[in-house]
């Protein structure tokens, strides 16, 4: 419920080179970035930061369930509710995405 | 919370924080609701964050600002979990609803669920509650607070249409949404908690109707009748049915256990009230209400004034958020002669707030009554006695006054 972005402790397995990878369409935009603009989108906010907290945001499970959709049908992966959730951020939910593609 | 309030003590309404979730899981609110309803019958608090709300505590005030739409409104979220971020659902969701529309929308759906449709329910509700009963005589302890929470699911899963399968699932995710920062309960933040509960909930009730409409089955079942309604002449959206849904099965899950558990304790801790309750069987109906009164499992609701409102003594302004204190009101001297004793002869049990009051009366009520009749009913015809085998512990909430854990040890009753 506080409003203020949090910083989050990085997963295991998370580096920066994520954000630096070539996206679906073959542009040069990171995913982090991507992700970031899909939720400018969906919560109706100018910009959003790679890093900034979805609650924060005023993200909610309405919102997240339009997010989630919105990714298994660009990128192909199915993103389960509660990591995506636990996640908070686009960086760490670029990085799922990312996760999601090495298994399939 | 606890629900016999300890000894009174000196209280300073104006450093009281409400929404302290340590009050509810090892402290007393009911001493400083006293206090409240004497001498801050309207009472603002400003939390850290800056966020503010006003609460009412006495009986009258609760069932009006429950009772009037016209000044305080549904529509930006009834739950104070929420304060102060305006409901997505409004409109959409029938408890975040205003009348015209809730009352169209609310029709049909409660013409399922009438004291009289639901008597058809009584037997099969019974061999429910003697299942759940069972293990309770075996002579081991059994926590009480803890299997109850499946207890709902079990009633009302056959008549919602949810497989077995599914109930501990979905009982998981309703309690998140009600104590989203309880050890028992937390995932992450207490934010991630709601999204993750709401979203899985509302998903799963989705996910139902679509495969519903793919196999084209139908069923006697309450999900399938909210796929059938027409209120105002049109079914309603994927969204309301799912929405509604989530909003039937959370009501349902959340609050009757608590009533079952904190009622049962009240009766441990009044061996003469269960003697009496026993040797007089007549008096389970009125041991029901009291069990409500006593218990207010929704300890409250919250709406938003439309205008200024004068209310209590004071002026809730405009757009402000108030508080409506059921598991207070339920205790007003005013209406309830000796509020704090569990008494279950008391005359006017019946007129408690529990179920909440006006428009938004708990739909589900009638069903509720009958499951705690039955259930007192078997309890006292099966157990000659009941005892404590540990410390009860304490939902961590605000919204629902509940308990984790009540360890019992019961003996069966020889001479029923």
């Amino acid at each position: 419920m506080n409003s203020s972005p949090q910083v989050v402790h990085q997963l295991g397995g998370l580096d920066e080179t994520s954000e630096a990878q070539v996206a679906a369409g073959g542009t040069q935009v990171p995913l982090a970035q991507q992700i970031a603009e899909l939720w400018a989108e969906h919560l109706n906010a100018s910009e959003v930061g790679t890093d900034d907290d979805f609650f924060a945001l005023g993200g909610n499970s309405l919102t997240g369930i339009k997010i989630i959709d919105r990714v298994a049908q660009d990128y192909g992966v199915q993103l389960s509710v509660r990591d995506f959730y636990l996640a908070q951020t686009p960086a760490r939910v670029a990085e799922l995405i990312e996760q999601g593609r090495a298994v399939a | 919370m606890r629900l016999t309030p300890g000894a009174g003590r000196d209280i300073d309404l104006d450093s009281v924080d409400l929404f302290d979730l340590d009050l509810y899981t090892s402290g007393d609110p009911h001493p400083i609701w006293d206090v409240m309803r004497e001498k801050a019958p309207l009472h603002h608090q400003v939390l850290p964050d800056g966020r503010e709300f006003w609460s009412v505590t006495r009986y009258e005030d609760v069932c009006r600002v429950l009772g009037d739409h016209r000044e305080f409104t549904s529509e930006r979220g009834t739950v104070p979990t929420h304060l102060g971020t305006d409901d997505v659902a409004a409109g959409v969701l029938l408890t975040s609803t205003d009348p015209p529309r809730h009352t169209e929308v609310r029709r049909p759906l409660g013409s399922k669920l009438t004291a009289r449709a639901v008597k058809s329910w009584e037997d099969s509700i019974r061999g429910t509650v003697t299942r759940f009963l069972q293990p309770a005589l075996d002579g081991e302890t059994f926590d009480l607070a803890e299997k109850a929470l499946l207890l709902p699911a079990m009633v009302t899963g056959p008549l919602l249409g949810i497989p077995a399968k599914d109930w501990e699932e979905l009982v998981q995710l309703t309690a998140m949404v009600t104590a989203p920062s309880d050890p028992h309960f937390l995932q992450g933040s207490e934010a991630a908690t709601l999204a993750i509960s709401h979203h899985e909930l509302v998903t799963y009730v989705k996910d139902w109707v679509k495969e519903r409409r793919a196999s084209g089955g139908e069923d006697d079942s309450l999900l399938q009748h909210l796929m059938s309604v027409r209120p105002g002449g049109e079914a309603l959206s994927d969204e309301e049915i799912a929405l509604d849904g989530y909003s039937i099965l959370l009501g349902a899950n959340v609050t009757t256990p608590h009533t079952v558990s904190g009622t049962v304790h009240a009766l441990i801790e009044r061996p003469e009230q269960f003697a009496k309750a026993q040797a007089d069987p007549t008096l389970i109906p009125n041991l029901v209400e009291e069990g409500l009164r006593w218990t207010s499992a929704a300890c409250n609701f919250m709406r938003y004034a439309v205008d200024d409102v004068e209310i209590a003594g004071g002026t809730i302004p405009a757009r402000g958020a108030v508080v409506a204190w059921i598991g207070s009101a339920n205790r007003d001297s005013a209406q309830f002669t000796d509020p704090h004793d569990f008494d279950i002869t008391r005359s006017n049990a019946k007129r408690q707030v529990a179920f909440g009051y006006g428009p938004h009366f708990c739909i589900g009520a009638p069903l509720t009554r009958l499951t705690l009749r039955v259930f007192f009913e078997e309890l006292l015809q099966r157990f000659g006695s009941i005892d404590l085998a540990g410390e009860p512990e304490h939902l961590r909430s605000y919204f629902i006054a509940g308990m984790t854990h009540l360890p019992i040890v019961a003996e069966k009753r020889l001479t029923p």
